[in-house]
């Protein structure tokens, strides 16, 4: 052997040792076992009809990411409103009517009631809290509605009751985070964001998922309540005005000319291509479209999004306040979205949380006002999807993000100055109306004093498995890869409500 | 829960081990019949040492059998024939292999290597049979599909016998594979009346006149993932209807000699049971959204320039290849229209809402005879264009709120006898019209609008707080 073959011999046996140290025991441990593991069990779940990809897998455009997609099951709902009671209204003075209650009204609370249950405010002993509105039965349905929604009454023959909901959140803004993105924590996307994800939108020039918040508030939960988590940004919610400018900023500003705003973002488009060009980031398409789309809707949001085009029977009807940011407004520009093509619209009316620490907040004055502020819209908005033949293919959903309980609230144990009563996880009612769902029917009991449910319980993730089922996706199917695992809107639970689809 | 005892464990796997002695000894008898010609000749010496292998694995196994059928969960007649057809195998294995150890005439040999072969295949039979049902072949070869209902559709639900034509059907398809005559899990039986009544090992399974309290519906209830839910997760389910059937029989007293209508009924329990009656209801529901019948695929590039005009045009679902078209973004011109033609056959829900469609766009629009559900509201069809669509036979949805059309435009809509709703808001129809058509599509759901939501007091008032004193 030469020495330069003797070098080159041991150049070799070095390059060979160090590429073999960069294998470590945790790579062997991680080929062998994982790694057989995964053929193995890639094999099985092949032979399942498991693996590979299946029609559910919803592919993402970056550069339409909003264009109609055909759901994997056929949907009977093509467009959901949600209309979100932030703050959380009282069953127990809507639609849970307790007899027995009022004959405990002042009594205090039983301790069995209280044993080893954890209360926002409560503390110690509270008293019982008969209902502090009339009940009668309505419809053919004959469905129990309180004297605090005397026309929400007329319309029980259209809607599916759900009162016997349930959560594990005690506070406002995980209990919401839970109810829209199937998490009591911030970073997952919303069911508005799931659901443009899914099925895209009818109309390009608008927003696929439009937010409306009214009541002088956000909800507790902020923005990332309809927030994409870890779903593309293009499908977070728009949150859009009822009045005055319905996106803000959506006027060119004084001296720029609709020549010079397109030829503005068609540089601003060029030098992002160059940059995605660069990087390869899809995000930087979806940023493309976006300005492409917020340019469409200059022109046709503020058409779409007036109200006051609507004839006068219509204003009426809803009950509006034209010139003022109110539910009713909300509602009405609902409908006209709805009617446009939007697929999912979000609103938040913020004030329902009856404590009874100050007078409007109280169950006799805060909570009636709040009623009657949203009585007439509500029922004006069934009425009006039904006579335009889109309540069949709208989803309604009302509701709050936990209940009330049947205590009156004694904050740090001292009676509150007014009636009002506490948050409540164990059951409260929720509402849905349209989009497949049966007519004139309650699901779910509660026990004779409105604390337990006793049949039919459901939860935030059966509320979210059976709007997606109503959009025509199977909940546990629809998912999105994320950190090295599919993630669903109902992570690991939810279960299809079949007993309120028609 | 009682814990396993050692025996029942090594008795549980007796369905394991049986193979192997079946194999070893098929192979010995295998070998030797083989060396009948000498070119195998060689394969001999192994002979004795398979037989003695296999001879012993059989005794194991008669052993492991035996204490199984100790269980009681089996039909005892086969198990005794089972049993001693084990035992057989077992004895004549190890007479075999000391035949060959006294070096036996090779024809007598081969003798018994034939008669083993056939031991084996029978036992192996019949050990099948237990585990699987003694049906468990023949039952490929019929034409049975799993899933299929269990319980025959009945021409007249209340006329039929509760017990005999309803749930008997149903136990007999669902249950007595595991609780019947050939194998009694849990030593329950469910294949008559005296059998049911009796229970099995963990006591009463029914309760007449209390479905809370029999086990039978109860274990039905568990979810699927319970051990103790029945059927067991792999075997066929019973449906909601065939529970709630049983749970109905179960509350009015389980009676096994009354027809169903002497049975008390509510009106939720009358729908259900009219479910089971021939052709029920269920077709009535099945007026689907889309058709049955599968399709061919559209023309993509007929897709493709509607797209470019504007109009969404999407697949129903994204596995069929039924479509829908909305003109939410495009112009209803002629020239649009005209591109929906070459999907005639696919297009089944259209919206045209909101467009300047017209009645001589219609013309187009009527070619499109598998429409489902078309949407015209605040179009300019008049009744002349809503004519062209009386053809259209599988309309369910017809939209015109806020068109010209009249009654009489309306009526010539009659003959479509899938029609499931029209909406007719602010259309030129009148109070009196209203009456009329009511009478004409008495089975539509006809929608006039005009809802009104009166203003009350209250809906412009608030609540004061009272004025502190």
């Amino acid at each position: 052997m030469t020495r330069d073959e003797l070098n080159a011999h041991r150049l070799v046996k070095e390059a060979q040792e160090t590429e073999l140290r960069a294998f470590t025991r945790r790579h062997f441990l991680k080929e062998s076992a994982m790694g057989l593991g995964a053929v193995a069990m890639g094999a099985l779940l092949g032979s399942c009809g498991l693996g590979g990809k299946s029609n559910n897998d919803i592919l993402y455009d970056p550069v339409h990411p909003l264009l109609p997609k055909a759901p994997p099951f056929l949907g009977k709902a093509k467009s959901v409103i949600y209309l979100h009671m932030a703050g959380a209204p009282s069953q127990l003075e809507l639609f849970d009517y307790k007899p027995e209650l009022m004959k405990m009204d002042g009594q205090d609370c039983p301790q069995s009631l209280l044993a080893g249950k954890k209360f926002a405010f409560i503390t110690g002993v509270p008293k019982m809290l008969g209902p502090q509105a009339k009940f009668a039965q309505h419809g053919q349905s004959r469905a129990w509605v309180s004297e605090n929604l005397p026309h929400f009454s007329t319309m029980v023959d259209d809607v599916s009751f759900l009162k016997a909901v349930s959560t594990d959140q005690f506070n406002h803004a995980p209990a919401q985070l839970l109810i829209h993105t199937g998490s009591p924590r911030l970073g997952r996307p919303s069911m508005g964001s799931w659901a443009t994800y899914g099925l895209g939108t009818e109309n390009q020039n608008l927003p696929g998922f439009v937010v409306l918040t009214s009541g002088g508030s956000f909800p507790d939960a902020g923005k990332s309540i309809w927030g994409s988590g870890f779903l593309p940004s293009v499908y977070q919610g728009v949150q859009c005005r009822s009045e005055g400018d319905p996106v803000l900023f959506i006027k060119d500003p004084h001296g720029m000319s609709r020549d010079l705003r397109k030829a503005s973002i068609d540089a601003i488009n060029a030098s992002n291509e160059q940059e995605y060009a660069a990087y390869n980031d899809p995000e930087i398409l979806s940023r493309i479209s976006q300005y492409e789309m917020a340019y469409r809707m200059q022109i046709s949001a503020p058409e779409v999004m007036n109200i006051n085009d609507e004839p006068e029977y219509i204003h009426e009807m809803y009950g509006t306040q034209p010139g003022k940011s109110c539910f009713a407004n909300n509602v009405l520009l609902a409908r006209k979205l709805v009617e446009k093509g939007v697929r999912y619209v979000q609103l938040f009316d913020w004030g329902w949380d009856a404590h009874g620490d100050g007078p409007n907040n109280s169950l006799n004055i805060g909570l009636k006002n709040k009623c009657r502020s949203i009585d007439k819209p509500i029922t004006a908005l069934l009425l009006d999807l039904k006579q335009r033949g889109l309540l069949e293919e709208t989803l309604v959903v009302w509701g709050g993000e936990f209940g009330r309980t049947p205590m009156m609230e004694n904050r740090n144990g001292v009676q509150n100055p007014y009636n009002g009563r506490d948050h409540h996880t164990d059951a409260f009612t929720i509402w849905m109306a349209g989009g497949g769902i049966k007519k004139g029917f309650t699901h779910g009991e509660t026990d004779e004093i409105g604390y337990s449910s006793i049949s039919g319980k459901v939860d935030a993730f059966d509320i979210q498995a059976t709007i997606l089922n109503q959009l025509g996706f199977d909940h546990e199917k629809f998912t999105y890869p994320f950190q090295g695992r599919p993630f669903r809107l109902t992570d690991v639970a939810g279960k299809v409500i079949h007993d309120v689809i028609a | 829960m009682i814990l396993l005892s050692i025996p029942d464990l090594i008795g549980r796997f007796h369905p394991i081990l049986v193979h192997l002695p079946i194999g070893i000894l098929l192979l010995g008898c295998l070998f030797q019949l083989l060396t009948i010609n000498p070119k195998f000749y060689v394969l001999r010496p192994a002979v004795p040492l398979i037989y003695l292998l296999g001879g012993l694995g059989a005794v194991f196994s008669s052993v492991s059998g035996y204490l199984l059928s100790q269980s009681g969960d089996y039909d005892s007649n086969m198990v005794g024939i089972h049993q001693w057809l084990g035992i057989s195998v077992s004895v004549i294995s190890l007479i075999v292999y000391t035949m060959y150890k006294m070096q036996a005439r090779e024809s007598l040999l081969n003798l018994v290597a034939i008669v083993l072969i056939v031991l084996i295949t029978i036992t192996g039979h019949y050990g099948g049979s237990l585990t699987h049902g003694s049906d468990y072949i023949s039952s490929a070869l019929k034409d049975e599909v799993k899933g299929k209902a269990a319980i025959p559709p009945i021409a007249n639900v209340q006329q039929a016998m509760a017990y005999t034509h309803m749930i008997q059907p149903l136990l007999q398809n669902r249950c007595y594979n595991c609780h019947g005559s050939e194998k009694q899990k849990g030593k329950l039986r469910l294949d008559g009346k005296d059998f049911i009544l009796k229970g099995g090992e963990d006591g009463k399974t029914l309760v007449p006149g209390s479905a809370e309290e029999s086990e039978l519906i109860k274990r039905l209830l568990l979810p699927a993932s319970n051990e103790d839910h029945m059927p067991p997760k792999e075997k066929p389910q019973l449906t909601a209807e065939e529970i709630e059937l049983l749970q109905w029989w179960v509350k009015q007293g389980a009676d096994f000699n009354k027809k169903v209508q002497d049975m008390k009924q509510s009106e939720k329990e009358k729908v259900l049971l009219l479910s089971f009656q021939t052709g029920a209801v269920k077709k009535e529901n099945k007026l689907a959204d889309i058709p049955e019948k599968e399709i061919a695929k559209a023309d993509a590039a007929a897709i493709e320039k509607l797209k470019q005009a504007g109009v969404v045009v999407i697949p129903v679902l994204s596995t069929s290849n039924y479509l829908s078209a909305s003109f939410v973004t495009a112009k209803a011109s002629a020239d649009v229209l005209k591109l929906l033609e070459p999907l005639k056959k696919q297009l089944i829900w259209l919206n045209l809402a909101n467009t300047a469609l017209d009645d001589k766009g219609m013309q187009a629009v009527a070619k499109l005879d598998n429409l489902i559900r078309i949407n015209l509201s605040r179009t300019a069809v008049t009744d002349k264009g809503l004519a062209l669509i009386n053809g259209t036979s599988h309309l369910q949805y017809v939209n015109l709120v806020g068109t010209k059309v009249t009654v009489a435009g309306v009526e010539q809509l009659k003959a479509l006898k899938e029609l499931n709703s029209i909406y007719l808001y602010q259309t030129g129809i009148t109070k009196d019209d209203e009456i009329k058509l009511k009478k004409v599509f008495a089975k539509v759901n006809l929608d006039f609008g005009g809802y009104v939501v009166p203003t009350l007091e209250k809906d412009t008032t608030e609540v004061k707080p009272p004025v502190a004193k």
